[in-house]
């Protein structure tokens, strides 16, 4: 009986695995033998949520969208491994011409030979047309806004139009100066008129027609999408890598235990939990990389931190207000953030503007930013945490009671963050900081899409935020600010703000007839922003964004905390590998060793 | 079947769709007073261009009237509409795409549990204790008590990373290994230690020692009469096997990335994409009612005792 109930045992045993395994040599996962020298697996993040160029607003799906379009213009390295833009479908970046009305017009010729992959030959109207449809409201694309630099953005077409097949002719508002970087811009990208009118067209690879490096092949929802070759790509014999695997899972853990045993040669994601670790077994194989992005705190500038009774009205409370929260930014050590929490090689942040932006000389915009013997806003560095935290005090005491040890009147706060436990840990770092000196703010935690409602309608005192550049150009930190702009989660300029009268702007010095003193929000803040979008002296220009980021930080509403970064592992047999500073990473020119 | 019988059934059935269409309604009004939308970004699109996207899937229209509208197009139509998020995918596509995994994820998982949790059960009750006995219900203890996700993880980290012999991405061939058993492993204890008790219990019943005492093969009276009466409680717990199986295929799908319906399910509600999280919602619901209404029928069938007034 024993052994016929055994038998039974192991019987139900191998039928139910051989059920689920059709494999005989499952080692490898996806790939039949370990990463052969024209294949490569990698996994970014979960299913992208569309691969159509105009619609996409994910770095990962704009890994894949540069894998598989080309633009006017792309991303590459030169021979010395520096970033550049080069013309990819364009004959040439070529310079634009100034109009009398101050307009630019810029004139490209497409490339002979540049086919889409059906075979059919790109066209500036295939341009004209892809521009028009990602820029119009009907569309409703997250970045629809990035051609409010084309003269017409806004009404019911952009001035851009095909003069023949093989020359398109597009005018911008003014000079722009990321104009070529905008060409590499996935939603720059072309699309066919004809493939696009089925909605259904970038889901699946039978209608996925395209012009770039890559096809898709092969696409199993939620798990893997195959890129091989495109035999039409008018560059094909530059492309190194035959096929691609993307794999799709937003697991960290899963990842990397993918890494680990070879079946995936690039991740872009590792727990916090194992940072460490990883770093030490894997020194060549972790990468952290830069990335323009800066993680801080702002305040709803609508928030009354005053204590009672302490009789400030009007301008004045405002500017005890900035005075207050630009203090309460010195309290923190963002050293100690990086190091012990944050754990992903961040750098501590001394300004909004993130680490990366740079000015026309070459040089860091945070170093130059702030006008301070130290770089940026906040010194950041180790050695002035103690005399940060104690200037903090001093101010606040002009405002609070203090009986030595801690401030006995200050109203108090919330922070609210989104649910995650890295936000939620730097959360309580900031609690137990403001809790030594006496200053009680609560904690309220909230799912994604509440949080964003409620920090955009400033239904809070403190909110973690966060903000990576689209582009490489400080503009894309500064415009956000803006009275009427979606993204102004401080509330400048709106409810009882509108009326403030603290502000002050003088641009004679570089020669613009602006002069204002004690301005609101929208006369000052509002006005620089425009003229630095009009501004077309490039010089000029970037004292200008200094300038708004300047009366930014005034405000003591933004608390940068660090410049995010990219971390990454990726095998060492993979060479010719590169990532652009928005975190686009290309394969299309690696190898593999051995 | 009798015609109480029949009653029973279609009474149960009524009740099903009433259930089903309460879940719908009441997931599509709380959905909708959550705050946030399917257009809610990190960076803000126009006022404009959100009103457009609004129009392009009716969530423009009074709520009442989406309601309708919703409810008509799945009863006439069986159509859940377009995924909100997922641009140009159909939610029906989506669900279909995951739920072919998931489903055989979950039969086999349920299969490998119970065939495996009877035979060990039943192995252990006839050598009650005896080692073999006291292995099974140390080792059963263990799965019982220890969560899928510690489980999976250490799964993964033995089968997919030290030893390499399985891989750990769940869309590769034999990828759903380590799911399955990681599924599987607790029901599959729990059904093994109801087994042995209710074997037993059934061991030491009256009938037993008379079939015993008439002479009646070792094998009849355990294949015949004590097993197959043993498996009463074993099938109660059929229903809520499945629903472990389903929720704790949310976890294993994750741990494992098999492309299953758990993620669509679970990001579908982070990012309000509205006609997703009512597909999910409504095929879950399907499936853990229909479920339970098989339960309580396959109840009866074993059972002749058992009378549905």
């Amino acid at each position: 009986m024993k052994k016929i109930l055994a038998l039974l045992l192991v019987l139900a045993m191998m039928l139910a695995l051989a059920a689920c395994s059709e494999s005989t040599n499952p080692t490898n996962g996806g790939t039949d033998t370990p990463a052969k020298a024209s294949s490569i697996a990698v996994c970014l993040a979960s299913e992208p949520d569309t691969l159509d160029p105009a619609l996409n607003s994910a770095v990962d799906g704009a890994t894949m969208i540069a894998h598989l379009f080309s633009g006017l213009a792309k991303w590459a390295q030169d021979d010395k491994g520096n970033l550049v833009i080069v013309a990819d479908t364009a004959k040439e970046l070529v310079e634009g011409v100034v109009n009398p009305d101050g307009t630019v017009t810029y004139t490209y010729t497409i490339r002979d030979g540049a086919k889409w992959s059906d075979g059919k030959d790109v066209t500036a109207k295939d341009f004209e047309f892809a521009w028009q449809r990602a820029a119009s409201e009907a569309l409703g694309a997250d970045y629809g806004y990035m051609f409010e630099v084309v003269d017409g953005y806004g009404t019911d077409s952009l001035n851009v139009k095909a003069v023949d097949d093989k020359t398109l002719e597009v005018t911008l508002a003014n000079a722009v100066a990321y104009w070529n970087e905008l060409l590499a811009f996935p939603v720059y990208f072309p699309v066919r008129e004809d493939v696009v009118s089925d909605e259904s067209w970038a889901t699946k690879p039978e209608t996925y027609v395209c012009n770039g490096a890559y096809t898709i092949t092969g696409w199993e929802h939620n798990s893997v999408i195959t890129m091989e070759k495109n035999a039409n790509y008018v560059d094909a014999d530059k492309i190194t890598m035959d096929k691609i695997e993307f794999y799709l899972s937003d697991d960290a853990n899963n990842m990397v235990a993918n890494f680990k045993n070879g079946t995936w040669q690039l991740i872009d994601d590792v727990p916090t939990n194992e940072m460490e670790t990883l770093k030490k077994e894997y020194p060549e194989e972790y990468v952290v990389a830069g990335q323009i992005g800066t993680y801080y705190v702002c305040w709803n500038i609508g928030e009354d931190i005053l204590p009672e009774g302490s009789g400030l009205t009007g301008n004045e409370a405002e500017l005890a207000r900035a005075e207050i929260r630009s203090a309460i930014s010195l309290l923190f050590d963002r050293n100690y953030i990086v190091e012990e929490i944050g754990q992903g090689g961040q750098v501590p942040a001394s300004s909004f503007v993130a680490m990366g932006m740079t000015n026309p000389d070459g040089t860091q915009f945070y170093k130059t930013a702030g006008h301070n013997d130290f770089e940026g806003y906040i010194n950041v560095s180790k050695d002035a945490v103690e005399s940060n935290f104690n200037q903090a005090i001093e101010t606040l005491k002009k405002y609070y009671d203090y009986d030595g040890a801690k401030f006995t009147n200050f109203p108090t706060m919330n922070y609210l963050y989104n649910t995650s436990e890295a936000h939620k840990a730097i959360g309580e770092y900031l609690q137990a900081q403001l809790a030594s000196i006496g200053i009680t703010m609560n904690m309220e935690n909230q799912e994604w899409a509440t949080f964003l409602q409620t920090r955009k309608n400033g239904d809070y005192s403190i909110a973690r935020n966060g903000w990576v550049a689209d582009y490489n150009d400080p503009i894309c930190f500064l415009d956000m600010w803006i009275t009427a702009s979606g993204n102004n989660d401080v509330q400048f300029g709106k409810g009882e703000h509108a009326n403030v009268s603290i502000y002050s702007l003088d641009l004679t010095d570089l020669g613009y007839d602006v002069k204002v003193e004690n301005g609101t929000w929208a006369e000052t803040y509002d006005v620089l922003i425009k003229t630095i979008k009009g501004c077309t002296d490039n010089n000029v220009r970037y004292e200008l964004m200094h300038r708004a980021e300047d009366l930014l930080m005034s405000t003591g509403c933004i608390c940068p905390i660090y410049y995010y970064t990219d971390t990454y592992m990726i095998s060492k047999n993979v060479k010719g590998f590169f990532s652009n500073p928005l975190g686009y990473k290309y394969f299309m020119y690696c190898t593999i060793d051995g | 079947m009798n015609s109480k019988t029949m009653f029973y059934i279609l009474k149960r059935i009524g009740l099903a769709l009433l259930t089903i269409w309460v879940v719908i309604t009441v997931t599509f009004f709380v959905m909708h007073a959550v705050p946030g939308g399917p257009f809610m970004s990190e960076k803000a699109v126009s006022p404009t261009a959100q009103a457009a996207l609004e129009a392009k899937y009716g969530l423009d229209k009074p709520l009442l009237e989406q309601y309708g509208t919703y409810l008509k197009d799945i009863v006439t139509k069986f159509d859940f509409g377009p995924s909100v998020k997922q641009r140009g995918r159909m939610v029906i596509d989506v669900i279909a795409d995951g739920m072919k995994t998931s489903a055989k994820l979950g039969v086999i998982a349920a299969a490998v549990a119970g065939v495996v949790g009877i035979v060990l059960g039943a192995w252990a009750a006839l050598r009650r204790n005896k080692l073999i006995d006291k292995t099974i219900m140390v080792i059963t203890t263990a799965f019982v008590s220890m969560p899928s996700f510690i489980m999976g993880s250490l799964l993964l980290v033995l089968f997919a990373i030290t030893w390499m012999v399985l891989p750990a991405n769940g869309a590769a061939k034999g990828g759903l290994v380590l799911p399955i058993i990681t599924l599987s492993l607790y029901p599959m204890a729990y059904i093994t230690r109801l087994t042995r008790s209710s074997m037993l219990d059934v061991l030491g019943q009256d009938y037993i020692r008379t079939a015993k005492a008439k002479g009646v093969s070792r094998a009849k009276i355990i294949f015949g009469h004590a097993l197959k009466n043993s498996l009463i409680p074993v099938i109660t717990y059929f229903g809520p096997m499945l629903a472990y199986i389903v929720t704790g295929s949310l976890v294993v799908e994750k741990i494992f990335a098999v492309p299953g319906i758990g993620r669509a399910f679970v990001t579908s509600i982070t990012s309000r994409d509205y006609p997703m999280v009512m597909g999910t919602t409504i095929v879950l619901a399907v499936l853990i009612v229909v479920m339970n209404l098989v339960s309580d029928i396959l109840y009866k069938v074993v059972d002749p005792r058992i009378n549905f007034d």
